[in-house]
């Protein structure tokens, strides 16, 4: 049979309610992830194939409602009023029905047929939450599947659901909240005075609702649409009501607890969660804040205990390549040669090395994150975020940056507000990246012999105080603006789903591979070639010139050119900065160790050490910051910003240094 | 008979207030609302230790900060001797 039913659905659903488990199983591998356009929210979609119809199923935002108060609201909802998907599959909390429900009563209003997901219904019997599903199914009038996403279980009757209900199989009567009764008015008013104005596309009954509530985005559509005199009038009578979102709200929670009333009992069993047992621990300052500790640390012996052998075998791997393939390259030009060994291979191939220790990282933090621990952890540590301008939420990005400083960019998503957004995009530079703390390492255990584990400590403690001094004067200075309000679920601790730990994993590794492929590698080769044009050595270079002519910049700091130009090519990758520090004093990687004491001061070392750390991030960190920051003008604040600091720390750590005759 | 109304910061740990309103702007009230906090919910204090607070309403635990707490108006509950931290049901 030709010419199959295509179907569109949207999946929807607050966060913690299992939605990415039900969105993987349904679409495995088809699945497609980017972003929306012209937004910094991702967008994932994928195909499944029920019968004779084709599902496109495209994932929403997960978010509690649909306000304009988040870009992730106002995505979630542009598309279905825009899109007009066939049906929206909504997946619920059965533990938490109350609070899953209010997402309900927010798309129901959106016109596109409901089909509701009731999902860990197990988890919900566990603690004595017992839900007539028909009942529920009678209350709300919309097809109503309970699931086991985890166990697989009920996902085909809810595509089936979803197909029947499209083709008309099963009854579909909606009950829809109401306003509460002593506004029913005024509602009633404002729907006669702007229902012959509003964009066709738009329900009417959502937009009325919505202005009530004060929805800034209605307000100013109506305000566009609406005749003057009209608009006038319909403000005029808000304002008479302030309290309308109230009654809004009032209206939604009625309707709620009537759909609870009908279908709901609970058991009291008094049996105390283990999620109440662990939090008695974990969410208490005195205990909490020594546990992340710990944990944290464990972490971080395990990336790199188990993380850098495995890095040594990559970089042998990628040597015994380069030299594999070099006598191949022989009839080629030595430009070609050049770029393929020392650019491409040299380059790029060095930052994929760092492959295995980004890998367990991220493994272990997404670990972390699907067990429910990372919540806590930003719960305890919401104190100390407070002290640089930012909240709990803002702990996990920036972690990350220990990892790579491109996935925690990325990870600053999470953070509703615009001003948290941007100050946590411009503080991630200043967490150390694995490759960073590589060539810290090297260098500090070159130069400083036996003190090399001392100065390596100070400097990342260095790190993280800039970090702090600079949060504080950002947000104090710079990035004033309202204090946006910290409010985040605790989910429920679970067992971990290997599954969802795989696609963070996947997804985080790619952002840094999709980089070392395209921003690094363009950067290597390029940074090679004007370090072999137009002399053959880096003296008679374009490179070496440019260090030359900046070299009276680095003289407060006690840096040479060649230091200078290590710098400058850190910015390609800050893990280059080791090759060309061998390549700048002719000894090759291996013999770094024995010539740096000998070329380098101590202090001119830790001067540049100190820069080094605290330099304007890689080539492919700068460009996720301008993509996800989006204005030029914090972009290039950012800029200056890690500028300053870090010719300032290190003209302080110079002099320092030499008036302590270290 | 006028009731005493305090605001959710001033609960103690394991305490438990009914919501009489929230004075905040549409961002607030509609955010605290899709989580299941509005007026007329009840909720558990589970920690409250000079950092944000943690409450349980309706089987959800929600972190909310210090500034956000003090703007939600609360009427304490009496505490049952038998009240347990999961049973923020009415």
């Amino acid at each position: 049979m030709r010419g199959k039913n295509k179907l569109l659905v949207a999946l929807a659903g607050q966060p913690n309610v299992g939605k990415s488990t039900v969105f993987n199983i349904l679409t495995g591998l088809s699945q497609h992830v980017g972003n929306w356009p012209g937004k910094t929210v991702e967008k994932k979609e994928g195909f499944f194939i029920s019968g004779d119809t084709e599902i496109k199923i495209v994932d929403l935002p997960g978010t509690y409602s649909l306000t304009a108060f988040s870009e992730e609201e106002r995505v979630a909802r542009d598309f279905v009023i825009k899109e007009q998907p066939g049906v929206i599959i909504l997946i619920t909390n059965a533990a938490a029905l109350e609070r899953s429900l209010y997402l309900l009563s927010e798309l129901l209003l959106l016109g596109s047929p409901v089909v509701l997901g009731l999902n860990m219904i197990d988890v919900a019997q566990e603690q004595g939450i017992q839900i007539d599903v028909e009942a529920l199914k009678n209350f709300l009038g919309i097809p109503v599947v309970p699931l086991v996403a985890t166990k697989n279980k009920g996902l085909k009757e809810l595509i089936s659901g979803a197909v029947s209900l499209v083709k008309g199989e099963l009854s579909y009567n909606l009950s829809l909240p109401r306003v509460s009764p002593d506004h029913k008015e005024v509602f009633d008013d404002l729907l006669e005075k702007v229902k012959e104005h509003i964009p066709q596309s738009y329900p009417v009954h959502w937009v009325v609702t919505k202005l009530m509530e004060g929805d800034p985005e209605v307000l100013d559509m109506l305000k566009k649409f609406l005749p003057a005199e009209k608009w006038e009038k319909v403000e005029s009578l808000l304002l008479k009501h302030e309290d309308s979102q109230l009654a809004i709200v009032a209206g939604r929670y009625d309707w709620i607890e009537d759909a609870i009333r009908a279908s709901v009992s609970q058991f009291k069993r008094g049996q105390i969660l283990l999620t109440d047992r662990l939090d008695q621990v974990l969410t208490r300052p005195v205990f909490g804040i020594p546990i992340l500790l710990g944990i944290l640390g464990i972490v971080f012996v395990l990336t790199y205990g188990l993380g850098s052998p495995l890095q040594g075998l990559l970089e042998w791997l990628i040597n015994s390549f380069a030299r594999w393939i070099d006598p191949f390259l022989y009839s080629a030009s030595a430009w070609i040669r050049g770029i393929i060994i020392d650019g491409i291979i040299g380059g790029a191939g060095t930052v994929l090395t760092f492959l295995p220790i980004l890998l367990i990282f991220f493994a272990a933090m997404a670990f972390l994150e699907d067990v429910g621990y990372m919540a806590r952890a930003a719960f305890v540590m919401d104190r100390f975020m407070h002290i640089i301008g930012l909240h709990g939420k803002s702990f996990l990005p920036i972690f990350l940056g220990f990892g790579c400083n491109v996935p925690a960019v990325l990870g600053a998503r999470i953070i509703e507000s615009e001003r948290a957004k941007i100050l946590t995009i411009l503080l991630t530079p200043f967490v150390p990246c694995t490759a960073r703390l590589a060539v810290l390492a090297l260098v500090a255990a070159a130069v400083f012999g036996s003190s090399g584990a001392i100065v390596s400590w100070s400097l990342v403690a260095l790190n993280i105080l800039a970090l702090g001094i600079a949060g504080m004067l950002v947000s104090r200075f710079f990035l004033k603006g309202q204090k946006m309000p910290f409010i985040m679920e605790l989910p429920l601790y679970h067992r971990p789903n290997p599954k969802t730990i795989c696609v963070v994993v996947w997804n985080r590794l790619k952002a840094f591979i999709k980089r070392a492929g395209t921003v690094i590698l363009g950067f290597s080769v390029f940074i090679w070639i004007i370090s072999n044009i137009p002399g053959a050595t880096i003296e008679e270079s374009l490179l070496g010139w440019m260090g030359l002519l900046i070299e009276p910049l680095g003289e407060p700091l006690g840096l040479d050119w060649k230091m200078i130009v290590a710098l400058l090519g850190s910015f390609v990758a800050k893990e280059n900065t080791i090759a060309m520090l061998g390549v700048l004093y002719g000894v090759g990687e291996e013999g770094l160790r024995n010539v740096l004491p000998n070329v380098m001061s101590h202090a001119s070392a830790l001067s540049f050490l100190v820069v080094m750390m605290l330099f304007i991030p890689c080539a492919a960190t700068v460009a996720v910051m301008k993509q996800e920051i989006g204005s030029w003008k914090w972009f290039l604040f950012s800029f200056v910003l890690m500028f300053i600091v870090s010719f300032g720390s290190g003209l302080v750590a110079y002099r320092l240094a030499l008036l302590l005759g270290i | 008979m006028n009731i005493d109304l305090l605001p959710l910061i001033a609960l103690r740990e394991g305490e438990e207030g009914l919501i009489h309103f929230i004075s905040g702007g549409y961002g607030l009230i509609s955010r605290l609302a899709s989580m299941g906090i509005a007026p007329g919910t009840q909720v558990t204090v589970l920690r409250n230790s000079g950092g944000p607070l943690l409450l349980l309403t309706n089987g959800t635990r929600i972190a909310i900060g210090k500034g956000q707490s003090s703007k939600i108006m609360v009427c304490k509950l009496k505490i049952k001797k038998e009240t347990k931290p999961n049973e923020g049901k009415k």
